[in-house]
């Protein structure tokens, strides 16, 4: 494909791409694809989310319990880490406006940082799920139970809900009032809530490993003077989209994932 | 393009002014050659195709491994039809049945229906339609191609180790609890071709929005473009959920829980839901293209302007906003509430009314038209027929009450195919035969390529014909068995089906010998307008050489200059026709 002749003097590309007719249709048309990426993606999560919601519907206890099992802490620092990584990441953009090259690759950088950070942080919370055996999974174990006339006997349940039992005993408080009333088919269900737990952090630390790597490029090319023209901040700007994108799919996660606990829907329906 | 002297000349003080009327366009000739310089040979080499970002040729990647993937699915169709000669199966053990009929629909589906259209003649025609030089991204549109065949080739691989019997609808227990072929791998394939599909149709709307040559307005947007644009917002908002669904499909597989098998507590009903709010709309997919294809081929072989521009844009639109809110129909018997069939049941009968719009409108560009029948007009007549019995038996399975007895029939499957095959196959062929010439410059034969058209239509009803009749008798779907008294029909359906496989093979090969054998067709064999035809054949490398200008309504076939020569009022006429500026 023959693009346009470069600018005399100048053997990078040229800044309006060969099919476009000036930069301000480059413009709007870049930053209109990333709006209509975003849109597909607010439907990708949508799916996940509207099954979350039936799911939710059905089991309360199930979810409340799971939200309860969840390590808040971690995922509040990370809200924190992923907050301020819009922010720098908004400053990169004004700084890329206004040709400041110094600032660009300052904030990127500090963009990746915080971004590295989350995920780091993120793989600690699933290192503590693995530890406290919070994996859904098929392997079955005996524990000792009553059957409805109150006669002992062993009952067939999954690994998963022992360990269930167990980190809810181990946290107290209400953590082991709700516990106690479980039954041992509704700890077995409480499956589900971890499923979606994992799938749907899942999803979004994979669109933050994306993001970290166009990042990373950006950051690479803003090293080797690519938006040396101020024309270039657009790149920045629809990178920003993303990343806020990915942020405020947190915000949704954060409360749903963490906090079923403290807002039950027992009693609702 | 304004450049004509003519043009410039009259642009002042009258609007009527066309470098294509009909008394203007080029006759059918050979006279002017390809140019010197087109998009075929301006390089050479394999990798000059492989790593291209030029629109037209990504079309004709496309069409290469989509010609291929017709043909796998077609062998997988034969191999059904003929297990079915006989009512205790003919050929196929019941595994080979299941496996052989579930590659039929999932390769056509995924395969082929979905990204035919919008893959070989969107790539190629839309930015040359709305007069610009490429897509919006034209990198994201070769990085489109390589998804779809890295998910093809996934898909394809997963078909031939192992096989897949779980029907083209994935549904569990099936696909979960009761399958032992490769439904992860295939669940993958589908799950990567989707992300090109997104990545196709995000393409097509931001080329629709921010591409347009100055003056081409909305309103004059060939219907094609609306056709396309239309189905790309069905692409970049139904397919996601679809990648979701088959994502859940995936982590209940991988992690043995329930989200969608009731004996862990999850509920296949869910699937169900998730499956059908992409996999109705995805019908709306593959139709919609074909609909475009249909305006541009009537209007230039009736030698008229389209008769409700707006209508048939809108109607467009209309079937992709309603498609989304009919998802139910596909689930009337699988549990859920009668209150929730009946409003699906009302929504459906709501899709009715833009498809009829369309039709009746094709109907009435028809009307007084001066039709010649080459072989695309044949098609598109054979379309509107098949397509108009496949809508209306489809209000047949909307109805809630009705479909309770034909659910899961024959019938079904007749109605799907007379929508599906005998509206987008042929619109399909419409399209293919229509554009053939400006996307390789040779003309083809014309006495086989109607011959074509004919045993197509032939074969294609008799064999989709039977099946209502058998349908309607209550023959289910997806048996192997069947009882005796069926086996005329289905002995008609397979000598149909063979017919329909001769129909096929012909473009295969006629097609590919125009290409050493065809006259040059010349920049305009139909003398249709529209700005692809105002470029040479093939098109160059940047299809135009400076910026078109528009300054009409696409389709002004008719002779507005008639009324100015004899009454004296063309200006206020064309004014009124040329629509929506």
């Amino acid at each position: 494909m023959a693009t346009n002749a470069p600018h005399e003097g100048e053997s990078r590309e040229p800044i309006v791409a060969h099919h476009f007719n000036n930069i301000r249709q480059q413009h709007a048309s870049v930053r209109f694809g990333m709006w209509i990426f975003l849109v597909t993606e607010v439907l990708f999560f949508g799916g996940v989310l509207c099954a979350y919601a039936a799911t939710r519907i059905w089991y309360p206890k199930e979810f409340e319990a799971g939200s309860t099992a969840l390590n808040p802490f971690i995922a509040s620092i990370n809200t924190f880490l992923l907050l301020t990584s819009s922010f720098t990441i908004t400053l990169a953009i004004r700084a890329a406006y206004k040709g400041q090259h110094t600032g660009l690759r300052l904030w990127l950088a500090s963009t990746i940082v915080l971004g590295t950070v989350f995920l780091g942080f993120k793989a600690r919370e699933y290192y503590g799920d693995y530890e406290e055996g919070l994996i859904p999974g098929p392997l079955k174990t005996q524990v000792d139970d009553v059957d409805t006339n109150g006669k002992p006997i062993l009952r067939e349940v999954s690994v998963f809900a022992v360990n269930l039992k167990h980190v809810l005993e181990h946290k107290g408080g209400k953590a082991k009032e709700i516990s106690d009333k479980m039954t041992w088919n509704e700890r077995d269900r409480t499956q589900i809530f971890f499923v979606f737990y994992y799938g749907m952090t899942g999803l979004h630390v994979l669109h933050m490993i994306v993001g970290i790597g166009l990042l990373i490029w950006q950051l690479l090319l803003a090293q080797l003077g690519f938006f040396k023209p101020t024309e270039r901040f657009i790149y920045i700007e629809v990178m920003s989209l993303y990343w806020h994108f990915v942020d405020l799919v947190w915000i949704f996660l954060f409360p749903l994932l963490y906090m079923a606990g403290k807002h039950s829907m027992d009693g609702i329906f | 393009m304004a450049t004509s002297t003519a043009a410039t000349e009259n642009l002042t003080e009258s609007v009527l002014e066309l470098d294509y009327t009909p008394q203007m366009a080029p006759p059918v000739t050979d006279l002017d050659g390809p140019p010197k310089v087109h998009y075929l040979n301006h390089s050479f080499g394999w990798l000059s195709w492989l790593l291209t970002v030029d629109h037209k040729r990504i079309g004709i990647l496309y069409l290469i491994p989509l010609t291929i993937f017709f043909m796998c699915g077609g062998i997988a169709a034969g191999l059904v039809r003929l297990n079915l000669i006989q009512p205790y199966g003919a050929i196929l053990e019941l595994d080979q049945y299941n496996k052989a009929f579930t590659a039929h629909g999932t390769i056509m589906l995924f395969l082929f229906l979905i990204p035919v259209i919008p893959g070989v003649l969107g790539n190629f025609f839309v930015p040359m339609m709305i007069g610009a030089k490429d897509m919006a991204f034209p990198k994201l549109n070769l990085a489109s191609w390589y998804v779809w065949m890295a998910g093809a080739m996934f898909f394809i691989a997963a078909l031939l180790f192992g096989g897949l019997d779980t029907g083209w609808t994935f549904y569990p227990p099936y696909s979960s609890k009761y399958s032992h072929t490769n439904v992860l791998a295939a669940g993958l394939g589908v799950f990567i071709t989707g992300f090109s599909s997104i990545l196709t149709g995000l393409n097509i709307i931001a080329t629709v929005h921010k591409m347009r040559a100055p003056g081409m307005t909305w309103g004059r947007l060939p219907l094609f473009v609306w056709a396309m644009y239309a189905t790309s917002i069905i692409q970049i908002l139904a397919t996601p959920v679809l990648a979701m669904a088959v994502c859940l499909l995936a982590t209940e597989r991988i992690f043995q829980v329930g989200i969608f098998d009731p004996t862990l507590g999850g509920d296949p009903l869910l699937f169900q839901h998730l499956f059908w709010y992409y996999s109705h709309p995805a019908v709306y997919i593959m139709i919609l293209p074909g609909m475009g294809v249909i305006n541009e081929v009537i209007t230039c072989f009736s030698r008229k302007n389209i008769f409700g521009y707006k209508a048939v844009a809108w109607s467009s639109v209309g079937i992709a906003v309603v498609g989304f809110l009919v998802w139910g129909h596909h689930m009337f018997l699988s549990g859920q509430g009668i209150y929730l069939g009946l409003v699906f049941s009302v929504l459906t009968m709501l899709v009715a009314i833009p498809s009829a719009v369309k039709v009746f409108n094709w109907t009435a560009t028809l009307y007084g038209g001066q039709i010649t029948y080459e072989a695309p007009m044949l098609f598109v007549i054979g379309f509107i027929v098949l397509f108009t019995i496949g809508g209306l038996t489809g209000l047949f399975l909307g109805i809630i009450g009705t479909d309770i007895h034909l659910h899961d029939t024959y019938f079904v499957i007749a109605h799907f195919h007379f929508t599906m095959v005998g509206g987008m196959m042929f619109a399909w062929q419409a399209g293919l035969h229509f554009y053939w010439p400006k996307m390789t410059g040779k003309m083809y034969s014309d006495f086989w390529s109607r011959m074509a058209a004919v045993i197509m239509l032939v074969g294609f009803s008799l064999t989709f014909l039977p099946q209502f009749i058998a349908g309607y008798h209550g023959l289910p779907r997806r048996y192997p068995y069947y009882p005796v008294e069926f086996q005329m029909m289905n002995i008609l359906s397979t000598a149909g089906a063979t017919i329909q496989g001769f129909g096929y093979l012909m473009p295969a090969v006629y097609l590919p010998l125009s290409l050493f054998f065809g006259r040059n067709a010349g920049a305009n064999p139909w003398r249709a307008t529209g700005l692809e035809w105002q470029t040479p054949s093939p098109p160059t490398p940047h299809n135009f050489e400076e910026l078109p200008i528009v300054t009409h309504a696409p389709y002004e076939y008719a002779l507005p200059s008639k009324y100015n020569l004899e009454s004296g009022h063309a200006y206020e006429v064309t004014k009124g026709e040329s629509g929506g500026h």
